[in-house]
């Protein structure tokens, strides 16, 4: 076999898809980490984080008064999100009371019911998170279309 | 290329839109979503060779029903990457196009499908990486991922470009068309169309995102 052949023969089998792919990712990778150093963070992003360890609600403290007071959040397009930054500083009674106990509850932002609203989570980018759920329904439906048959 | 915007449809910072390049490439998703829609599937016909004999594939229902589902969510999630105004958000569709696309074969009982849906399957998984890192690179380096936004602040690094491109080719199984192969042996046309329809919409945008950002 020419080595062209070889390379085709390879290539046709369908188990050895992976390996290939994974070696196309790694040497990728390699020439990513290189060009490591000349890549410029870029100072002035759109969704800032400060990190005030002093506050309970670090790193998603934004102020604001719930409701009548609007935090301050950086919007790419604000016009599209006109009630920005009324939600963000509510908190529910268990997280109020966590809060004021701890000071991890920024910490902990989906770990219990009524955690911090974060806006930019579910307002201005909030077709991200239901593009994230529903990547998660459709391979539970997979899986469960799956299990049911195999116990018929 | 942005002169020539049809249609926006903000989702807050996520803005959608048709240009005239996305608006071919919508109709044609849309028009495939419509047949899987009204179309059931085909039956395969098997001739046994040297003989007058024949047989046909009979697709059970249930299982025909879970194919259109994953097929017309596929055809959605395409609509969706075809003409999102956002990188990451166009990362997540193309993330869940991999794995629909796994789903509509999921089911077929046949062990050279479900061999080469498995390959797919830890290539979707890995492709996932390179994907978001690109994504996660470009939000560093330009501070924003509205694909407008970028369109006016110079080109984004060429390594994160060369993730997202990886990744892409990953997702939709673009060059693997040997793994491609085996999948659509599976019985089902239809359905089973829906996979190379998105992998081909998915390249066709990537290639008119990574020349514009």
């Amino acid at each position: 076999m020419t080595k062209i052949q070889r390379i085709a023969d390879y290539l046709a089998d369908t188990d050895n898809l992976p390996k290939v792919y994974a070696a196309v990712v790694c040497i990728i990778a390699v020439i990513g980490l290189c060009t490591v150093p000349f890549l410029t963070y870029h100072d002035d992003q759109l969704y800032p984080k400060s990190l005030n360890p002093d506050s309970s609600l670090n790193p998603y403290d934004r102020g604001g008064v719930p409701f009548t007071e609007p935090a301050q959040i950086v919007a790419q397009y604000p016009e599209n999100s006109p009630a920005i930054g009324y939600v963000t500083a509510y908190l529910t009674p268990a997280s109020w009371f966590l809060a004021n106990t701890t000071l991890y509850l920024g910490t902990t932002i989906v770990g219990h019911p009524g955690g911090i609203l974060d806006e930019i989570l579910y307002y201005t980018r909030g077709l991200d998170t239901i593009v994230e759920a529903s990547i998660f329904f459709a391979a539970f439906a997979v899986a469960s279309f799956l299990y049911r048959r195999s116990r018929q | 290329m942005f002169e020539q915007i049809l249609l926006t449809l903000p989702f807050g910072d996520i803005v959608h839109y048709l240009s005239g390049y996305t608006v071919v490439l919508f109709a044609f998703a849309a028009m495939f979503v419509i047949l899987a829609v009204i179309s059931l599937p085909e039956k395969p016909v098997d001739i046994v060779f040297g003989t007058d004999g024949y047989y046909t594939k009979e697709i059970p229902v249930d299982l025909m029903k879970f194919q259109r589902f994953m097929a017309i969510a596929c055809g959605i999630a395409t609509i969706g990457a075809i003409t999102t105004g956002d990188v990451f958000n166009f990362t997540l569709f193309a993330a869940f196009i991999g794995i629909l696309n796994i789903g509509i074969v999921a089911a077929v009982k046949n062990k050279h499908v479900l061999d080469a849906a498995f390959s797919y399957g830890l290539v979707v998984m890995m492709a996932t990486v390179p994907l978001f890192a690109g994504a996660a690179i470009i939000a560093a380096t330009c501070g924003t991922l509205s694909i407008w936004e970028l369109a006016g602040t110079g080109p984004a690094p060429l390594v994160a470009r060369l993730l997202i491109l990886v990744g892409v080719l990953g997702e939709g199984m673009a060059p693997f068309y040997i793994g491609k192969a085996e999948i659509t042996r599976a019985p089902g046309a239809p359905y089973i169309l829906m996979i190379h329809v998105s992998s081909l919409l998915l390249f066709l945008r990537v290639v008119e995102i990574l020349l514009t950002v």
